[in-house]
């Protein structure tokens, strides 16, 4: 009677009577309650581990690669007859030829100015890349080179960590650090100096300052931004800005605000990747299609029990009417009912869910390295958004599901419930 | 109210015939006249028709042909919404049995068509019906459940609930029917009083001689036609 002086007076009869009907349905209203309960928790479970599988899985992809790579465009063939300056009438076969188009950022500091002002973005770093032969006297072997600032650099691509020799931090403008694979291939080790030719044809002597290993395939060799450049006689320029977000999934966004913004062509790491991103919207898509199955089949366990009830109502139905209720009210009365159940069956599903969520995440790995984090057996994703979802869709569904028995109540004939 | 109006419920010509594989004619041709404040029995075989007249003088069914003056509008220019009304605040059904709401108490059973009409019943509304049960001797009872009260109980809350929203007319459908001789002659004084007292107009359908004796005319239904039986002396 207290909250019900809250509601606005026309519909207080409605939902008093409703909550009576609740109040009163005893076992009935709790399994109605448990079969949305349960819909909420199967939703909050399964989104929770396919999204929790999803994100251990981009971020293992993406911890050590840039995720949105800024370059000039690629250089295309221009047709002569639309080059700049031509003379008029002077080709009558359709000459093509290379333009002068840019191959390097040269106000590489605008674009970090303008990256650094979209939020999803945590770190930028401009840098060097290009290809080149290693070599230790005779043989030489190809390598890509990346010339970037180790601490900035580090940030996009960890090389720290995988050392198993000498150092990155620091790294000193005669300095490299190349992978095993290469120095394997050289046969050298930390200390000993080689030499890279890239482009500009001039060989680099080099010490090498540390060795890492990615685990599998190779990796680039890493110097300072200034050797880079002058590796690659490109001035003060830089060829590329790497881009580290900070939501994984929004790195597109970035992408695209950034080719808006720049005359760049700024590349998300997901287009590297077009089968695993269509992997991930595949598993997404199943998951959302169990959550809507489980909806279903919970809203049509509800619907089952309501009309029943709405059955056994009749007499009262038929009251109602002889006392002056109006079809409205009495479709009222049953989709209260359905609020209700709704609204319980969501909170206590979700606060089940979390339970169960927190639960499974309990279980964790033995850790690998020393000092590492141990990650839980099962990953799981608790976002507030998702369960708010959840109970938003689960409550339609029943409201939804109370709707066809509260319509059939309310057509009721008084005369035929009465007799 | 532009004029007055003279008789709560006149009909005209009232057939009624149950559509169905067998159609069946029940009411034949029913004129009626039921004056303010006027407490009237009907009575008649069992089938004879006497519910289905009930009902449709009280708008919850709608005649074959004929025209229903409720309270001076003509049922059949109503909407279903209109007709809802109608039954809220014109008129006030008893039945055989009481149909109160277990799961409300005697109380919230009485002020419920107030609760319809209008949300919920204000302090004042609540406290005239609890006079009312007073009245009926349910000052005790009010906030019981149904299942726990008397058959005569239930069905003196039930009145009560029909007097609600102070209706023209209140229709009662066997009234005493489910009680004892006792309660039943109760039941009806009660009615009575409640018609002289609040000036409601009463038709109430019987098979007790004796109370169908007690009121100011009695009607009898034979063969799908009314037949007047006696006028009380004026
Ligand atoms: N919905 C219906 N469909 C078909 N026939 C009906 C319907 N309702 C009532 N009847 C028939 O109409 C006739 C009159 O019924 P009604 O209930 O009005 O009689 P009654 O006079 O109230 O009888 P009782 O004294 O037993 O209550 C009966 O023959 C009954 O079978
Ligand atoms: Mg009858």
């Amino acid at each position: 009677m207290t909250i019900n002086t809250l509601l606005p007076r026309q519909i207080r009869f409605e939902a008093q009577l409703a909550w009576r009907h609740l109040r009163s349905g005893g076992g009935q209203t709790w399994l109605t309650i448990a079969a949305v309960a349960s819909g909420v928790i199967i939703v909050i479970f399964i989104v929770g581990v396919i999204f929790g599988f999803q994100r251990r899985l981009t971020a293992l992809l993406t911890d050590a690669i840039p995720h949105v790579t800024v370059q000039v465009p690629a250089a295309r063939p221009i047709p002569y007859a639309d080059l700049p300056g031509r003379v008029a009438g002077t080709s009558s076969s359709r000459t093509e030829m290379q333009a002068p188009q840019r191959k390097n950022i040269d106000d590489w500091r605008t674009v970090l100015a303008v990256a650094r002002t979209i939020p999803n973005v945590r770190t930028v770093t401009p840098a060097v890349a290009g290809q080149g032969f290693a070599s230790k006297g005779a043989n030489p072997v190809g390598v890509s080179v990346i010339g970037a600032d180790p601490a900035q650099q580090e940030l996009v691509t960890p090389v720290t960590k995988n050392l198993i020799g000498g150092h990155y931090l620091g790294l000193a403008a005669d300095e490299v650090v190349i992978d095993y694979e290469l120095a394997k291939d050289l046969n050298v080790g930390v200390g000993d100096r080689i030499r890279i030719t890239s482009v500009s044809g001039i060989p680099e002597p080099l010490r090498i300052a540390g060795i890492y290993s990615k685990g599998q395939g190779r990796g680039s060799a890493y110097v300072t931004l200034r050797t880079g450049q002058s590796m690659l006689a490109i001035g003060n320029s830089v060829n590329v800005v790497f881009v580290k977000v900070i939501d994984i999934y929004g790195a597109d966004a970035v992408a695209e605000r950034l080719t808006v913004l720049l005359d760049c062509e700024a590349k998300s790491w997901s287009s590297e990747f077009p089968n695993f991103v269509t992997s991930l919207k595949a598993q997404a898509a199943s998951a959302y299609l169990i959550s809507g199955f489980t909806l279903i089949a919970s809203s049509f366990a509800i619907a089952s029990v309501l009309v029943v009830s709405v059955q056994r109502k009749a007499k009262q139905i038929g009251i109602l009417k002889s006392i002056g209720a109006r079809s409205n009210q009495i479709l009222l009365v049953f989709l209260f009912e359905g609020l209700g159940i709704a609204i319980a069956g969501s909170v206590l599903g979700a606060i089940a869910g979390i339970a169960v969520l927190y639960l499974s995440s309990l279980p964790k790995e033995a850790v690998g390295r020393f000092g590492g984090v141990p990650q839980s057996v099962i990953p799981l994703i608790l976002d507030p958004l998702y369960i708010l979802t959840a109970m938003a869709a689960a409550s339609t569904a029943t409201v939804l599901a109370a709707l066809l028995p509260a319509r059939r109540a309310a057509k009721m004939n008084p005369v035929d419930a009465l007799r | 109210m532009a004029s007055p109006v003279q008789f709560v419920i006149e009909t005209v010509g009232l057939k009624k015939t149950y559509a169905g594989k067998v159609p069946t004619p029940v009411l034949l041709g029913i004129d009626l006249q039921v004056a303010v404040g006027e407490f009237v029995s009907i009575i008649g075989q069992s089938g004879s028709g006497k519910s289905t007249l009930l009902n449709i003088l009280g708008a919850l069914d709608i005649p074959t042909e004929g025209t229903v003056k409720i309270d001076g509008v003509d049922i059949s220019t109503l909407t279903d919404d209109g007709l809802a009304v109608l039954r809220s605040q014109v008129v006030g059904f008893v039945f055989q049995s009481h149909f109160l709401l277990e799961e409300l108490t005697c109380l919230e059973n009485a002020v419920l068509p107030i609760a319809i009409r209008s949300g919920s019943a204000t302090p004042e509304e609540t406290e005239w019906i609890t006079s009312l049960l007073v009245r009926v001797g349910l000052g005790g009872q009010l906030h019981k459940s149904p299942d726990t009260m008397s058959g005569g109980e239930n069905q003196r809350c039930a009145i009560v609930r029909a007097l609600a929203n102070k209706p023209s007319i209140v229709l009662a459908d066997e009234p005493t029917g489910n009680l004892d001789r006792h309660s039943g002659e109760e039941v009806f004084q009660l009615m009575r009083q409640m018609s002289a007292e609040i000036g409601i107009a009463f038709v109430m359908v019987t098979h007790d001689d004796r109370l169908a004796r007690a009121a100011d005319r009695i009607l009898s239904i034979e063969d799908g036609l009314m037949r007047s039986l006696r006028n009380k002396a004026p």
